[in-house]
């Protein structure tokens, strides 16, 4: 008696657990669906926003804009600008060689760091 | 014996059911055993649907990363007509101004007779419009997923970029051809559906994924590309030529970095644009390069040792008799240098210096710097140009062709003889794909700079670099295409065209030059086709369009200018 309740019992159980397995490879079935579906939408969402941004970081528009909003902006002037070089173990023995006066404001700058090494130590302690 | 009555009733019912049993199990055998192969494959026909997925197109980029070309997917909405006839006025009341047209002819679409009918094919869908349609619940109404190509920059080099057509396969440009690694592969599922016609994702048996295409990198730079153009406009704006050229690239390595040329048109807007305006005229329109030709004929001969740049010609005050036939320069000039013909731009010097060399090698160094034959770009529709081959030259042609007649090019070989210069005599092939990448951004494909050959020597090129500085120098045919800051070499052009087979007063102007001179980083071409006005030479035309577009260049490149530039040591 007890022996076929063991297997009544192991029968309904085996049953239960097929059917709810079922249920559960359905039910994820449906989510692994949302999510693609999540997934491709977001992706040409992406695309979309992708081909917006280039858009608007086009030069065409961004100097459109400038001109909208009268920001007045213009490219520095070569005398405005100061170039930053980093120095290595070459370039320090051509710049410490050459004359002065024929370097721009931003390579005289380094080049009297270079010729003072005091200020050049002081340069590489980022001080 | 006999029965009881109650025997008899009982045993005809279990006759009865016995036979419905046995009619039952008929069935059941006709219907599992015998019918079995049509009735399972009309189940699974009915259950099963396939479904294909469009791989997407590759995107184009620039040098930098920027985005020069997408696919994008929208949304097109269809319709079951038969479904959607009963309501059809309600439905396309709702619908038409989401679809952006008219009700009345929304109507008469959903009261057809057809399965499928596209409700508005040109209108593409983002996602929130389709959510607000879903939300109708409309029946018969429904989605499909397409496909279309966006380009983010419009017009901006569009010649270089091309376009695609209705079946998203590429038909100029890069666009076409790159074709092989732009195009995605189409990819299927294999899936079952429930009553609803919803998918049921756990039964789904073949999942082959599409394969989205590879994005190609060009050596474009967008920056430099708009610069281009918008000094390209601005003299299309002043001189009113026909059309103009202009293209930017890097000597040393042959990258394009700018190409574009007018009329042009917009990718976007295909309908509005006309086959004139889709010609890219840098690589597929070929003219008469006048004297910019005059670098070669005088590189040979420098190459060749035959001239030095000191060496005199007489250039017999602007008429020089030969073959019968009188050649002219522009202004009458006495006795110049092989430099001052360069920087002057002599014809009946520049003709001497041809004669001096003979007509083989003449042609030799015409072959050499790679005219009359493609260039090899990645480019569909480029042409060969015309150098015919000594057997058809004529007794003039020695005198003609060094000023650049009987003679067509195209502006890229122009700019590629050019850059030969600029890079020690050796010639590149012009290069305008970097890279192939995947989705992700690895590297598939590197392209790499590829030399052609050597043509002349570096001392040439030195020679003629030192006699293509003066050209924009006070003396020069092109003082307005110095750069300030920055020494330029560079050579005017100003070609009679001709029409029905007589030269007549309409001229290509062009300039053609490089900067910095002493190393050369920028080579920049600048044509325009028949120059409305009494200004048409290459120098005072083309030449302060190469300056505006040089300027700004440098500037956005960083280059740093030069100290001013230091006497050039003249070698004979």
């Amino acid at each position: 008696m007890s022996k076929s309740l063991v297997v009544c019992a192991c029968m309904a159980t085996s049953g239960l657990g097929y059917v709810w397995q079922k249920n559960a490879i359905y039910r994820l079935g449906d989510e692994i669906k949302k999510r693609e579906a999540i997934l491709s939408s977001a992706q040409k969402r992406n695309l979309m926003q992708a081909a917006q941004l280039a858009h608007l970081e086009s030069p065409a528009e961004l100097e459109a804009t400038c001109r909208a909003c009268n920001l007045s902006l213009v490219a520095p002037r070569e005398s405005q600008v100061v170039r930053l070089y980093e120095p290595g173990p070459e370039w320090d023995v051509q710049m410490a060689a050459a004359p002065l006066a024929t370097r721009t404001a931003g390579q005289q700058q380094v080049q009297l760091r270079l010729r003072n090494p005091q200020s050049r130590v002081l340069a590489q302690q980022g001080l | 014996m006999t029965l009881a009555p109650q025997q008899g009733r009982a045993l005809i019912v279990a006759g009865a059911l016995a036979s419905i049993f046995t009619a039952l199990a008929f069935r059941l055998f006709d219907l599992h055993v015998l019918q079995h192969k049509e009735l399972s494959a009309m189940a699974q026909a009915n259950r099963e649907q396939i479904v294909h997925r469009q791989g997407r197109r590759g995107s184009i980029l620039d040098a930098n990363g920027n985005l020069l070309a997408n696919s994008l997917s929208v949304h097109i909405v269809t319709a079951d007509a038969t479904i959607t006839a009963p309501h059809a006025s309600e439905i396309a009341e709702k619908l038409a101004p989401l679809l952006r047209t008219d009700v009345e002819s929304l109507t008469q679409k959903l009261s057809g007779q057809s399965h499928y009918v596209r409700l508005s094919p040109r209108v593409k869908l983002d996602e929130d419009a389709v959510q607000r349609i879903r939300a109708m619940k409309l029946k018969g109404i429904y989605f499909e997923d397409q496909f279309v190509r966006s380009y983010p920059n419009g017009s901006l080099a569009s010649h270089v970029i091309g376009f695609v057509d209705a079946e998203h396969k590429g038909v100029q440009g890069i666009e076409a051809s790159m074709e092989d690694y732009l195009q995605g592969q189409d990819g299927y599922e294999v899936i079952e559906c429930d009553r609803k016609g919803r998918e049921i994702r756990a039964l789904r048996t073949e999942d082959l994924g599409p394969q989205n295409g590879l994005n190609v990198v060009l050596t474009v730079d967008q920056v430099i590309e708009h610069i281009a153009e918008q000094e390209l406009d601005k003299a299309m704006e002043q001189f009113k030529p026909q059309a103009g050229v202009i293209i930017v690239s890097r000597p040393k390595t042959g990258e394009i970095l700018a190409m574009s040329s007018r009329p042009t048109f917009d990718p976007t807007d295909m309908a509005a644009t006309s086959a004139d305006a889709r010609r890219n005229r840098c690589i597929s329109d070929v003219a008469e390069p006048g004297s910019t030709f005059k670098i070669v004929v005088c590189s040979g001969a420098l190459n060749d040792g035959i001239v030095t740049l000191n060496d005199q010609f007489d250039c017999e005050n602007g008429a020089f008799m030969y073959a019968g036939r009188v050649l002219h320069d522009a202004h009458p000039f006495g006795v110049l240098s092989v430099e001052e013909i360069l920087f002057h731009s002599s014809n009946i010097g520049a003709a001497k210096v041809a004669l001096r060399m003979g007509p083989a090698r003449v042609y030799d160094y015409v072959r050499r710097y790679g005219f009359g034959r493609k260039t090899e770009i990645a480019l569909p529709g480029e042409v060969s140009g015309i150098a015919h081959p000594l057997s058809r030259w004529n007794s003039l042609s020695i005198t003609r062709i060094p000023m650049g007649h009987e003679i067509a090019v195209t502006p890229l070989q122009m700019l590629m003889a050019m850059n030969t210069i600029a890079n020690n005599g050796v010639r590149m092939k012009p290069m305008v794909v970097k890279s192939i990448v995947s989705e992700e951004g690895a590297t598939v494909l590197q392209y790499q700079p590829r030399a052609v050959g050597p043509v002349i020597t570096p001392r040439a090129c030195e020679l003629m670099t030192i006699a293509l500085r003066k050209v924009v120098g006070p003396e020069g045919t092109a003082p307005k295409a110095a750069v300030g800051g920055f020494d330029v070499a560079g050579k005017t052009g100003t070609a009679q065209k001709i029409e029905n087979g007589q030269y007549v007063r309409k001229y290509y102007s062009t300039f053609v030059g490089y900067f910095p001179a002493s190393d050369p980083a920028i080579s920049i071409l600048v044509s325009l086709d028949d120059p409305v006005g009494d200004v048409y030479y290459g120098g005072s035309v083309a030449g302060p369009v190469f300056r505006a577009a040089a300027e700004k260049i440098a500037e956005y490149l960083g280059m740093e200018p030069q100290a001013p530039p230091t006497e050039v040591t003249r070698v004979s």
